[in-house]
């Protein structure tokens, strides 16, 4: 609760968190705030926005309300990025605490894969990852998940190196504690905050990875998703550019949030640590 | 003039100019339009293999037509359809089992050496048949060429060949290469290939991977006075949205195949000196249809594929996918072919309730959620009408109760899932109509095709009465007797639905005013363009 409070105390924190929240209702309230499914055709193809006050936003070219589209795309676009950011770091903890805590040859094997993986460009991992085996929102999920784990996983590694030489974990060897019960109580929860902080970085990265997939024609195409809906405006560029440039705000909207609300957090984190 | 001074120039000009496009050379064209002059056109792929005698297909021909010729060309006003290029006539003997062909006499290569008979005796027996995607099928049965003089080939088939298929396929299949430069070969990986030599109005003269295609005017073509222009460039633009605005900025002065998305045709056909044509594919219609899996317990109920046809609105298709530039289809042979088409099939209105009718009758009744069943739709990804069609015919289905969920992939793996894996309920289709049933309609609908034969029938239906009509009609030597044959297919397909016919539809050509005698034959994109003029 503490972290909450020093969160709003910043301002980037407390901005970050409100927009986040406001996201998070539109995307839990999305059947509510507009009943049925977002990609029915709704009314007559590419009506300007601002005119209809029945679709606020317009229509696109096949006649789907793009305000609809705007609201269940939230769903999408916030769901797969935590689903991914928490995988990824799941991922990336369990190595890099496996690594960090076992060092000699299991950490050597382990690092060179994490290195493998840092070397190949996420994005290039994921679109050949989605464009293989199909897309699907748990394929999507999984494929930036793929991208996102070395960062983490390096990160745990590192805290972990320095953790497990402390005295109190000394200590726990000493009076014999199970090695995994040291990992898991003494050093995981150290080791910990500063993955968080990486965490919001990893959500941000990931809705712009699934919005690049959908625009290219990768996302799951019976969900809607901002990113598809950008690469459908993008045909009619020239002569209703509304259609990208909604979809495209409620993108930038999002990411910046994240950012902020990542940028507050890392500031917490480190008064925290100066407090203790 | 040559290229290598241009590309100075553009190295200049790129310093103050400040579109992307001038990473790619831009060819200044105006000040040089004297004499012929130089037509700059968009190209949106670049084949491996150019050659089209192995390889016929449009993006091939595109480039290939200009300097590699066929025995005919489509043509409006011509007897058949067709004019004369490389033959000057064509006739088929009483059985169907021989047709003869004059050569056009006092024509050379591009090397130099005449061109005779024996080329197209080469041609014939060592390419079209063996090797050629459409030749395979049209040549099937032919056992020899003779070649009694250096002007007449005599095509002789083993069994009664139709010399209407001969006919309408002759644009298509008979482009003739050069035996001297094939004979003794490995035909698949011979450097002519890539660098063409043919009887056409220009020479192949340059590649730069990526940049361009430059073709110079043959000063020794048969025709005297053609061609008009001195070089064509075909300027690799692989951006759909870069044609529109290369065109506006006078970069280039023809994009066909529809380069121009058809979003942006409204508002490019406003701007002065550009003109939006739509003629000139008639020999090249596409095909809007949905492919079904008849493995599928509901659909091979003909009642469900009856509401299915029953529940698509093609007036919508047609004005809001393909902004009216389309037609809406009655069967699985277009309007552009009028030799066969047949208009009094059933057609399927759009009436929902009826669809409705029709799958409660079926036995499939909405559950609590309204909806009846589900399936797994897949829209082919070559178009972008295609896939917007998926998205539409999604929303369709379930307006009658039927949950389709879209599957996207790429072409290698759509192709894969659909004709190979058959790892799909419905699948959307944009197949070519290629002047004659034979040759590329009635593929999508008989029986016996083994997995893995792209664009053919893979959703296993399988029709004896059909199958007997298409072997009759490609052993019916009579023209009057053949085309009735397939008016009976027509509407056999359109009764039992083996797949859903729903639009139709050629491509756009966008040019500037100053280019002449452009779309002046059913297949002008891919003809050899030795009219075609600048004005200057």
């Amino acid at each position: 609760m503490r972290l909450v409070r020093n969160l709003i105390g910043t301002p980037e924190g407390a901005i970050g968190l409100g927009i986040l929240v406001l996201l998070a209702l539109v995307a839990l309230f999305a059947p509510v705030l507009s009943p049925g499914d977002p990609l029915r055709i709704a009314a007559r193809p590419l009506l300007a926005p601002f005119t209809d006050p029945s679709f606020p936003l317009g229509t696109d070219r096949l006649g789907r309300d793009v305000l609809a589209g705007i609201i269940h795309g939230t769903r999408t676009s916030l769901a797969v990025g935590i689903a991914a950011a928490l995988a990824a770091i799941a991922i990336g903890l369990c190595v890099g605490l496996t690594a960090g805590f076992a060092g000699g040859l299991v950490d050597e094997a382990l690092m060179r894969v994490v290195d493998a993986f840092q070397i190949v460009p996420s994005f290039l991992l994921a679109l050949a990852f989605v464009s293989v085996i199909g897309a699907s929102v748990p394929v999507v999920v999984i494929a930036i998940a793929l991208g996102a784990w070395a960062d983490p996983a390096r990160l745990t590694r590192a805290q972990v190196l320095s953790i497990r030489e402390r005295d109190y974990v000394a200590s726990a060897r000493v009076i014999g504690t199970h090695p995994v019960e040291i990992a898991l109580r003494e050093i995981l929860p150290n080791a910990l905050p500063p993955v968080l902080a990486l965490s919001a970085i990893i959500v941000a990265a990931a809705i712009l990875t699934e919005a690049a997939l959908s625009f290219l024609g990768l996302g799951d195409p019976n969900v809607v998703t901002w990113g598809s809906m950008i690469a459908e405006g993008r045909n009619v560029l020239r002569s209703s550019p509304s259609l990208s440039i909604f979809p495209g705000i409620a993108l930038v909207v999002t990411v910046v949030a994240v950012y902020l609300f990542s940028e507050g957090l890392t500031k917490t984190i480190g008064r925290g640590r100066r407090i203790a | 003039m040559t290229i290598a001074t241009l590309s100075r120039r553009t190295l200049l000009q790129a310093g103050s100019a400040l579109l992307a496009s001038t990473a790619l050379p831009t060819f200044a064209f105006a000040q040089d339009a004297a004499s012929g002059g130089r037509l700059v056109v968009a190209a949106d792929s670049e084949p491996k293999n150019l050659n089209p005698a192995i390889v016929a297909s449009n993006g091939v021909f595109f480039v290939a037509s200009k300097v590699i010729e066929p025995l005919a060309e489509a043509s409006f006003e011509g007897k058949d359809g067709l004019a004369p290029r490389l033959a000057t006539s064509w006739e088929g003997s009483e059985d169907g089992k021989s047709v003869t062909f004059k050569l056009r006499e006092g024509v050379t290569w591009h090397d130099g050496k005449p061109f005779t008979s024996a080329d197209v005796a080469f041609s014939a027996l060592n390419i079209w048949k063996p090797l050629q995607n459409l030749g395979r099928l049209v040549f099937a049965s032919l056992e020899a060429v003779d070649t009694p003089d250096d002007t007449t080939a005599i095509f002789r088939f083993s069994r009664p060949t139709p010399l209407q298929l001969i006919r309408n396929a002759l644009p298509v299949v008979s482009s003739v290469v050069p035996k001297h430069l094939y004979e003794g070969t490995d035909i698949a990986t011979n450097p002519a290939n890539v660098k063409l030599v043919g009887t056409g109005p220009f020479k192949f003269a340059e590649y730069k991977p990526g940049e361009y295609y430059r073709l110079a005017k043959n000063e020794n073509y048969w025709n005297k006075g053609e061609p008009k222009l001195d070089e064509v460039i075909f300027r690799v633009l692989p951006d759909r949205a870069g044609a529109g605005a290369a065109l506006e900025a006078e970069e280039i002065q023809l994009a066909a195949f529809s380069a121009v998305p058809l979003t942006d045709l409204d508002r490019i056909s406003k701007v002065p000196g550009i003109k939006v044509i739509s003629k000139g594919y008639e020999a090249l219609t596409y095909q809007l249809v949905v492919e079904i899996n008849h493995r599928r317990k509901e659909l091979a109920d003909l009642k469900v594929r009856q509401a299915i046809a029953h529940a698509i609105d093609r007036k919508f298709v047609v004005d809001t996918i393909f902004l009216g530039y389309a037609a809406a289809s009655t069967g699985p042979v277009p309007k552009n072919a009028p030799e066969f088409y047949d208009a009094s099939v059933p057609t399927y209105d759009f009436d929902v309730d009826k669809a409705n009718a029709l799958l409660d009758e079926a036995g499939y009744k909405k559950d609590a959620n309204g909806t009846r069943f589900s399936l797994k739709l897949r829209p082919a990804p070559y178009f972008n009408e295609t896939k917007q069609f998926g998205a539409y015919l999604r929303q369709a289905l379930a307006a009658v109760g039927i949950d389709a969920q879209l599957v996207n992939a790429d072409s290698a793996a759509h192709q894969k899932a659909v004709y190979t894996d058959h790892d799909f309920d419905l699948a959307v289709a944009p197949p070519v109509f290629r002047g004659d049933p034979a040759i590329s309609t009635t593929i999508l609908v008989k029986s016996g095709t083994p997995a893995g034969v792209p664009f053919s029938n893979q959703g296993g239906y399988a029709n004896p009465q059909l199958d007997e009509i298409i072997a009759k009609a490609a052993e019916t030597v009579d023209t009057a007797a053949r085309t009735e044959l397939y008016k009976e297919f027509q509407k056999l397909v359109a009764t039992d639905l083996p797949l859903i016919n729903v639009a139709e539809w050629g491509f756009i050509t966008v040019a500037r005013d100053t280019v002449d005698n452009v779309s002046n034959n059913p297949r002008w994109a891919v003809s050899n363009w030795a009219d075609t003029a600048l004005q200057s």
